[in-house]
């Protein structure tokens, strides 16, 4: 599970006898060719052969685009490359909670308005209907809100350098401000203290799953 | 080494693709909303008509990208975990039922029309793509051949 949750970025540092160990010579003392192929042993067929030191562990080739990110504090409960995979998971997520939500929401809000003694079919469009109307509308603000605050959280990241809980705070907050901020001043108050309230809340849902 | 690993492994995929479609979605509606909302608004007002359509509208655009590629990415999932193979078909598969999951309440024919239009689209895409990644793994040098001597008519 650990593509799910993350770990701990390893920093496994190769000590110098394991290095002499894989690859045969000590690196620090060669000074030309001739002297590693005079090492004995170094031309040993079962030695080059390309699956030849398995046992050891397989040393993998970390690719610049392959790496996770290497942002301080960053590393979080879905490994992650870069900032598209902190955008696209956390606004996929928080799009998929509000659609639930409000479909859940508006699933009960059609049972309650079925109209009587109607056939099934037409039950079963009035809870339909009634999804559609309230799903898609609360999925689309949640989704709009989480794009604008992962956005600005990547860029505050990028501009300092490090990711602590201040940054997804402020972030919420302006993704909050900006939000409403054509409805006015109150509604744009509002708006910031529930999303600074809603970014809080998510730094101390990340410690207690971390 | 034969492993994409440029994409994540398949449950947790479905989420990337939700919000890679969904963001696709805002971004391109902004920009399509702003210039239809600053074009269609009289002279005076056309910052706010262009606020205001993107406002009402982008969201939309998001959310109806969002719902595509999201279940895209289930049924493509499915179909992988399904035919335990990758190729090009699963996303043919994918898309048809795609389409037919988002048309099914306009009715039997406008499913079945929507699913095959669909998957025949994805099939474009996956053609195009094999071509291109064909074009591109093998630059066409064409091979210099020594040229015959004119044969000298008699």
């Amino acid at each position: 599970m650990s593509w799910l949750f993350g770990s701990k970025p390893k920093t496994e540092e190769q000590s110098q006898s394991d290095l002499k160990q894989s690859l045969g010579f000590d690196p620090a003392q060669v000074a030309d060719v001739s002297q590693i192929l005079q090492t004995p042993g170094v031309l040993d067929s079962s030695r080059l052969h390309p699956l030849a030191g398995l046992d050891k562990g397989i040393e993998y080739l970390d690719l610049e685009d392959e790496q996770l990110t290497t942002v301080e504090g960053a590393q979080g409960i879905i490994p992650s490359r870069s900032w598209t995979d902190d955008l696209c998971y956390g606004t996929g997520a928080v799009y998929l909670l509000g659609l639930g939500l409000g479909g859940a929401y508006g699933m009960q809000e059609g049972i309650k308005n079925i109209p009587p003694n109607s056939p099934g079919k037409l039950q079963l469009n009035t809870v339909l209907n009634h999804m559609t109307k309230r799903g898609p509308y609360l999925g689309n603000s949640a989704g709009v809100l989480a794009l604008t605050y992962n956005l600005i959280d990547s860029s505050l990241d990028a501009l300092r350098g490090k990711h602590d809980d201040y940054n997804t705070v402020a972030a919420g907050a302006l993704a909050g401000a900006l939000f409403r901020s054509s409805a006015g001043i109150k509604p744009m108050a509002y708006s910031t203290a529930l999303m600074a309230g809603a970014a809080s809340a998510w730094c101390g849902i990340k410690r207690l799953l971390q | 080494m034969s492993a994409d690993h440029t994409r994540d492994p398949c449950p947790i995929v479905i989420l990337n693709d939700f919000g890679g479609a969904f963001a696709m979605g805002v971004i391109g509606g902004c920009v399509w909303h702003g210039i239809k909302g600053f074009r269609n608004s009289p002279y005076g007002e056309r910052g706010y008509g262009a606020i205001s359509a993107i406002k009402a509208r982008a969201p939309v655009v998001g959310g109806n990208f969002g719902v595509w590629g999201g279940l895209f990415s289930t049924f493509d999932c499915s179909v992988k975990a399904v035919r335990k193979r990758e190729d090009a078909w699963n996303a043919v598969i994918a898309g048809f039922f795609t389409g037919g999951a988002l048309a099914i309440r306009g009715g039997w024919r406008h499913t079945r029309n929507s699913a095959i239009t669909c998957a025949c689209l994805l099939g474009v895409f996956e053609g195009v793509g094999m071509m291109m990644s064909r074009v591109m793994a093998q630059p066409q040098i064409a091979p210099m051949y020594p040229e015959e001597s004119p044969k000298m008519a008699a």
